[in-house]
């Protein structure tokens, strides 16, 4: 018994000390190895997507814009009028992007148009919630549908939008405070 | 001058740093590999150590001088009853809690709630702590959006007498002999059951 084994042991490891296959082992690990490190940098640092869907309209076009997005950002630090991309709260597996509005501590009226809420209708955004708003008011399902987001789901920030070249524009907050 | 070659130049980098120090070849030929354990920690399977009493006596129990250690898996589908990693909603701490009910069930809410009873939304679950006074769970702050959930609990690894998989509490055996081991079978039993009869389970979506 012994003896069978040693035998396979034998033939497997002259096998492997080849050092073809080796090499060819440890080239496929390390590639392997690469492609870990390219998925890490994606969720932790930032990478450019593409968007889709009508409701951030003026700032993103409907289909085929390509954005920058930074994901070394603590959402504490997020101000109002930055663009950020949350999980959304309705479905845990699709990332959305819309508009800061609220910090929390802010009142807020939900919908001054009344269409989603009656417009008379104010929330406080509570502590470690930030309330979204799309650009695109109308065909846009944000904070007036499902109320404040928790900044657990916040993962990134948009930096600039990269794709088609005559487009590219880098997003500064333009956010204005009416005296 | 010669041409600029960034691969040949950062493999004569790698090995000029590997070749500097006995010790340096060692731990960065081990460093190198790091990522392939991080994804997996990340996409698979990672180890925690649960402090805090609100999943007691499930997890940390008294009777056990040190905190859990758990190995915490992130596949497979969540499912109610199941004990779960999540942030919480307000200050992206990581809490354990018990999955109670997820998206359309009905729950008939505990004292802190405002409401009587509430009907999951879309996208969220119900999570509550198995010690109903020192837990901050959803009878505070509500339903929490499945984007919230990190993990779920796989087994127990460290007070080696708890190793594995929670045992799922069973009707107590009545001829057994009594003793502080089998009323505390017989509350787990209990509770257990009056956490299910607060739940009224939607239909499945699919049924259509």
């Amino acid at each position: 018994m012994l003896n069978i084994w040693r035998t396979a042991y034998g033939k497997l490891s002259s096998k492997l000390t080849r050092p073809v296959l080796k090499k060819f082992a440890l080239r496929s690990l390390g590639t392997f190895n690469f492609v870990c490190a390219t998925h890490l940098f994606v969720q932790h640092v930032g990478w450019i997507h593409l968007t889709d869907g009508p409701s951030m309209m003026p700032t993103l076009a409907h289909a085929g814009e390509w954005v920058l997005e930074s994901r070394l950002i603590d959402p504490q630090n997020l101000r109002r009028g930055d663009l950020a991309i949350y999980i959304s709260p309705l479905d845990p597996h699709r990332l959305v992007c819309k508009r800061v509005l609220g910090l929390p501590g802010d009142i807020i009226c939900v919908d001054p148009t009344g269409d989603t809420a009656p417009s008379a209708e104010h929330v406080v955004v509570p502590k470690g919630h930030l309330w979204f708003i799309g650009d695109n008011a109308e065909f846009s399902r944000d904070s007036r549908t499902y109320g404040p987001v928790s900044m657990g789901l916040v993962r990134g920030k948009l930096v600039a939008k990269v794709w088609p070249p005559s487009a590219f524009t880098v997003f500064q907050n333009n956010f204005n405070y009416i005296d | 001058m010669s041409r600029f070659r960034p691969i040949s130049t950062l493999m004569r980098a790698w090995t000029k740093a590997k070749d500097y120090h006995p010790l340096s070849r060692w731990t960065l030929s081990t460093l190198i590999w790091l990522p392939i354990g991080i994804t997996f920690t990340e996409l698979f399977f990672t180890i925690r150590t649960v402090s805090g009493r609100s999943m007691q006596p499930t997890l940390n129990p008294d009777s056990s001088l040190s905190r859990d250690v758990v190995v915490f898996s992130r596949i497979g589908q969540l499912n109610r009853e199941d004990v779960i990693a999540l942030s919480s909603p307000s200050d992206q701490k990581l809490i354990v809690k018990r999955l109670v009910a997820l998206e359309g069930d009905r729950v008939k809410t505990l004292p802190p709630y405002p409401d009587h009873e509430v009907v999951i939304p879309e996208g969220h679950a119900w999570v509550e702590g198995d010690e109903p006074f020192k837990s901050e769970d959803s009878n505070y702050f509500g339903p929490v959006p499945l984007g919230l959930v990190d993990s779920k609990l796989s087994f127990i690894v460290y007070p080696f007498q708890r190793f594995g998989p929670l045992p799922t509490p069973l009707p107590p055996d009545i001829n057994a002999p009594r003793g502080p081991e089998w009323r505390s079978r017989v509350a787990d039993y209990e509770r257990q059951q009056k956490r299910i009869a607060r739940v009224t389970v939607a239909p499945p979506k699919d049924s259509e």
